[in-house]
């Protein structure tokens, strides 16, 4: 990501910063999240201790995603990966919660 | 491939770190301070001395407090330890039918008593406990907000750690090199030896940090199984819900036995709480949780006993892996469970993270000044790094040494006295602030650092002018806490002396020197 030298290169370098940075902050917010949720669902263990348990791992998982979606050259998989991890972690979440079982 | 994604790991480095940088090196300050609090609240309470036997101080606190405070809803008694020699007791008092919970004044529902369970009058002061609150609930701002914004600078923090150790190629090589007196080289050396000093610590308390509050930050696991959090602390924490009173005076049993008892179960630990609920009534309890010095976990082990009788009604069972874990995490970040020589070590490595992030952050300005355009006129976003870089690295500890000043100077019978000691501190920070914008920032770094070092100077002398117990006094009677809050006094003073004169004599490569001499300060 280096610093272009002409002023639209700069822009265009500044709209790009702040893509991965909504990319990463708020998409690795919202998918960390969905897989705490689908963690503390499946995790063997009681409920108590499978939230706490995914509770625990979650800022490892976001540092993760924050570092990927840095490190991803193209923007376009940074999103293709993102919406993909949203879709089908959602889908288990809704799954495991329809099959019941705690709460 | 693998070389640029070093280069994005180093760019993700240098903004995440700058981002909340400031904010960063507040919590390393007050955080590393906090390691200490109790030995800060015992020097900022000088007129509290002598210690007492924890257990017929306890007993003496309950005659105290049923004879002020028979009805309340409940009872929280903090036995004397090694650390604190006071007694502190504050109660919950009986709700007023129909009225909604008035906000009450501290001191209204709270007493700090003596082993005999008398009050003792001391200077109005949050003391230490000030300096741990603020690490994560800052000041003047809703506890929640500062929260939140705490726990986004502790991400950043992991993210800035996790990147600084890829983009970190002779992560073992460079442990050993620390060139002096080189510019830009310097700083770079210092900012990764004091990194790759402590890395596991600082690993360790910024994740451990974030586990304080993660049911706060990452709510959604346990939200997928359960209605609300308030459902699940109930469940896994069943704080015995209030009952209410029955109505029947019944007196309690002498809460001594029942500490005995207590401690030895434990293994000789100490007694850090005792809770007594619904007081006087035929349905007290009686809670006792052991010390916090004894074990690594956050929670400690407690035993319930029905009040009139004395009867073990419930004991901590024992968590599974993942609750225990969490305890043992918070344990870890919070240190209680630290002896002397571990807890200097924590201390220490504090001081290392707050090295590093104030050296992360002038590094910032250090690297950029020699490719500005135009070095002596630098833009907007560069002066600001630069100001506030100043206002954090020299403001904050001056503020800190103001806060220690301003409980000897405030008058002992002021009004809001407590909440003055903390002003002091605010205005002092802001103060340095208003400094570094105004001066040029080479006079500014220089002026502000020799402000904090002689406010940090002056600290041993006011007290030894206010106060009857010093360095001195302290060497002949014993009394070590006064001897050590001296030295480190001093100690703080003579870095930030040094820092200065080093500011001072810096070489300034950008603000006088030519282009072409920065190009090859660069290229060199």
């Amino acid at each position: 990501m280096a610093v272009h030298p002409n002023k639209a290169g700069v822009r265009r370098h500044r709209l790009h910063v702040l893509a991965r940075a909504i990319a990463a902050i708020i998409g690795g917010y919202v998918v960390t999240g969905l897989v705490v949720a689908c963690l503390a669902r499946l995790l063997p263990m009681r409920a108590a201790e499978a939230s706490i348990a995914a509770t625990l791992a979650s800022f490892a998982i976001y540092a993760g995603i924050v570092v990927t979606v840095f490190s991803t050259r193209s923007m376009l998989r940074v999103w293709i990966g993102l919406g993909g991890a949203l879709l089908s972690l959602s889908a288990i979440l809704y799954l495991a919660i329809l099959a019941g079982g705690r709460l | 491939m693998k070389e640029s994604f070093r280069q994005s790991m180093a760019w993700l480095h240098t903004w995440t770190g700058l981002m909340f940088g400031w904010l960063l090196f507040a919590m390393f300050v007050t955080g590393t301070a906090a390691y200490f609090q109790q030995e800060i609240s015992r020097w900022m309470r000088p007129e509290l001395a002598a210690t007492a036997d924890p257990v017929s101080a306890t007993q003496a606190a309950m005659t105290y407090l049923r004879t002020r405070e028979p009805d309340a809803e409940s009872w929280f008694i903090t036995p004397p330890s090694a650390r604190n020699p006071v007694t502190e007791v504050f109660w919950q008092p009986k709700k007023e039918e129909g009225q909604p919970p008035t906000r009450r004044k501290r001191g209204e529902t709270s007493a700090t008593l003596d082993g005999h369970g008398h009050p003792v009058t001391v200077r109005e002061t949050r003391g230490g406990y000030f300096l741990y609150r603020f690490h994560f609930d800052l000041h003047y701002m809703p506890v929640m907000w500062a929260r939140y914004l705490v726990g986004a600078a502790a991400m950043f923090m992991l993210v800035a750690i996790v990147s600084g150790i890829i983009t970190h190629k002779k992560i073992f090589a460079d442990f050993f090199m620390l060139r002096f007196g080189k510019g830009q080289r310097s700083w770079l050396d210092a900012h990764n030896v004091t990194a790759v000093f402590a890395l596991p610590f600082y690993l360790m308390i910024t994740y451990t940090g974030l586990v304080t509050l993660a049911t706060q930050y990452m709510p959604w696991g346990v939200m997928a199984n359960y209605a609300s959090t308030d459902t699940f602390f109930e469940e896994v924490f069943p704080g015995r819900a209030d009952v209410p009173r029955s109505g029947v005076a019944a007196p309690l049993v002498p809460v001594s036995s029942l500490m005995v008892m207590a401690s030895r179960s434990w293994g000789g630990a100490g007694i850090g709480f005792v809770k007594v609920a619904n007081p006087g009534d035929s349905t007290a309890t009686i809670t006792i949780t052991r010390a916090a010095d004894t074990a690594i976990a956050a929670r400690g082990e407690s035993m319930v006993f029905a009040g009139p009788t004395g009867t073990l009604l419930d004991r901590h069972v024992p968590e599974g892996g993942a609750l225990a874990t969490q305890s043992v995490m918070v344990g870890l970040h919070a240190g209680r469970y630290a002896g002397w020589g571990l807890r200097w070590l924590y201390f220490l490595s504090g001081i290392g993270g707050t090295i590093m992030v104030g050296g992360g952050l002038v590094l910032w300005t250090v690297k950029r000044r020699a490719k500005l355009p135009d070095p002596a006129h630098p833009h907007f976003g560069f002066r600001l790094v630069e100001r506030l870089n100043i206002a954090a690295i020299a403001g904050l500890p001056a503020g800190l040494a103001a806060y220690f000043l301003a409980n000897r100077l405030l008058p002992i019978a002021m009004d809001n006295r407590a909440e003055w000691e903390i002003n002091s501190l605010f205005l002092i920070w802001a103060g340095v602030l208003l400094w570094a914008c105004v001066r040029p920032q080479r006079r500014a770094w220089v002026e502000s650092l020799s402000f904090a070092a002689a406010l940090f100077a002056t600290v041993p002398i006011v007290n030894a002018l206010t106060v009857s117990r010093n360095m001195l006094t302290g060497l002949v009677t014993g009394d070590w806490l006064f001897v050590a809050f001296d030295m480190a006094m001093v100690t703080v003073a003579s870095a930030l002396a040094w820092s200065a004169h080093k500011a001072a004599r810096a070489k300034p490569n950008a603000t006088r020197g030519t282009r072409q001499k920065n190009k090859e300060l660069t290229t060199a």
